[in-house]
């Protein structure tokens, strides 16, 4: 048999969803931002930089070690909490858990702009599950620092001078 | 972790590790991909995508590790099929008839795989993916099809000879 079968891959919006089915109480909420995928992935996937900036809980991340695409981190939240950040960092892809936070990213190229997911939240410990209160706001003020991040280009100025 | 056992990977999972969760769906994305694609065709995403929703979501209820790869397959069977029946994009050729599906080997199916399955019933992708790509007989794909299972080794015997006599013609 040729090697030509059609193959139904999933992007890594659609995988964050998968995962996050299997998680008690997670909720995946999804924004386009206009600005390309790289500079977007940029900030997301800058663990020690901009993924502060957008993440309301996180003060400060440590990365530890990296091999291949698994990643140990080193988290601070704001409150003084530490977590010990394990998983996964790929293009596009984030996946990280610690004893008591669980943290889920994906982005992908959506035209001029990238379509953006976030799950994750206080995890049960050492269960697939996160405490659901609060969390989609959580995620949603994550998803507004993280679009203004990419504010859009000002409207150049009008060539006519203003109406009287 | 990428050298554990499928089997292992399930008992961490249901333990709780979201990361054993993420090696699982490393593995079975693919294997989900290659069953849903040639049956669900155009639908084929959202079908692998409502797959692996409900593999993840009944994975702590699945009581043998083991059984993992029989158990996702029939759940991608399953919703491939779904997910091809919705699809108004399909064109099906004759609903429920298993006598036009081409041999393993016909030219037609390897020079354009594609076009022949659009041609074809979601069941009938449906046995040729599990013949042709999962290498399970034809009864043990129609029973997983809740089709007449005495019928279908016949049936496809003589749409193989009639299949062929119509390409040679």
């Amino acid at each position: 048999m040729t090697g030509s079968w059609p193959v139904a891959d999933l992007d890594a919006i659609a995988r964050l969803r998968v995962l996050a089915a299997g998680v008690r109480g997670a909720t995946v909420v999804e924004r386009t931002i206009a600005a390309p995928g790289d500079v977007v992935w940029g900030t997301m996937a800058d663990l020690e930089g901009g993924f502060g900036r957008f993440q309301p809980d996180m003060r400060h991340v440590v990365v530890e070690s990296i091999d291949g695409d698994h990643i140990v981190a080193l988290a601070r939240s704001r409150f003084g909490m530490r977590a010990r950040l394990r998983g996964v960092l790929r293009p596009g892809w984030c996946w990280l858990q610690s004893r008591f936070l669980l943290i889920g990213m994906a982005a992908v190229a959506d035209g001029a702009g990238t379509r953006v997911a976030l799950t994750g939240g206080l995890r049960v410990p050492g269960r697939a599950a996160v405490v659901p209160v609060g969390t989609r706001r959580e995620l949603e003020r994550a998803l507004d620092r993280l679009s203004a991040e990419f504010p859009p280009p000002p409207f150049p100025p009008s060539p006519f001078p203003p109406s009287v | 972790m990428t050298a554990e056992d499928p089997a292992d990977l399930v008992r961490a999972a249901q333990g709780g590790d979201t990361l054993a969760m993420h090696e699982l769906l490393d593995r079975l994305a693919p294997y989900v991909a290659r069953i849903c694609g040639p049956i669900a065709l155009a639908s084929g995403a959202d079908a692998a995508q409502e797959t692996l929703v409900a593999v993840f979501t009944g994975l702590r209820g699945l009581r043998e590790p083991a059984t993992l790869y029989g158990w996702v397959r029939a759940i991608a069977v399953r919703e491939a099929v779904r997910a091809a029946r919705r699809d108004t994009r399909a064109t099906p050729m004759a609903p429920g008839d298993l006598a036009a599906l081409p041999a393993r080997e016909d030219p037609e199916l390897a020079a354009d795989v594609w076009d022949v399955l659009a041609r074809l019933h979601p069941e009938q992708r449906a046995v040729l993916v599990l013949r042709d790509l999962e290498d399970l007989d034809e009864q043990t794909a129609a029973a997983l099809l809740n089709l007449p299972a005495g019928t279908v080794k016949s049936r496809l015997h003589r749409a193989r000879r009639s299949f062929r006599r119509a390409w040679d013609r």
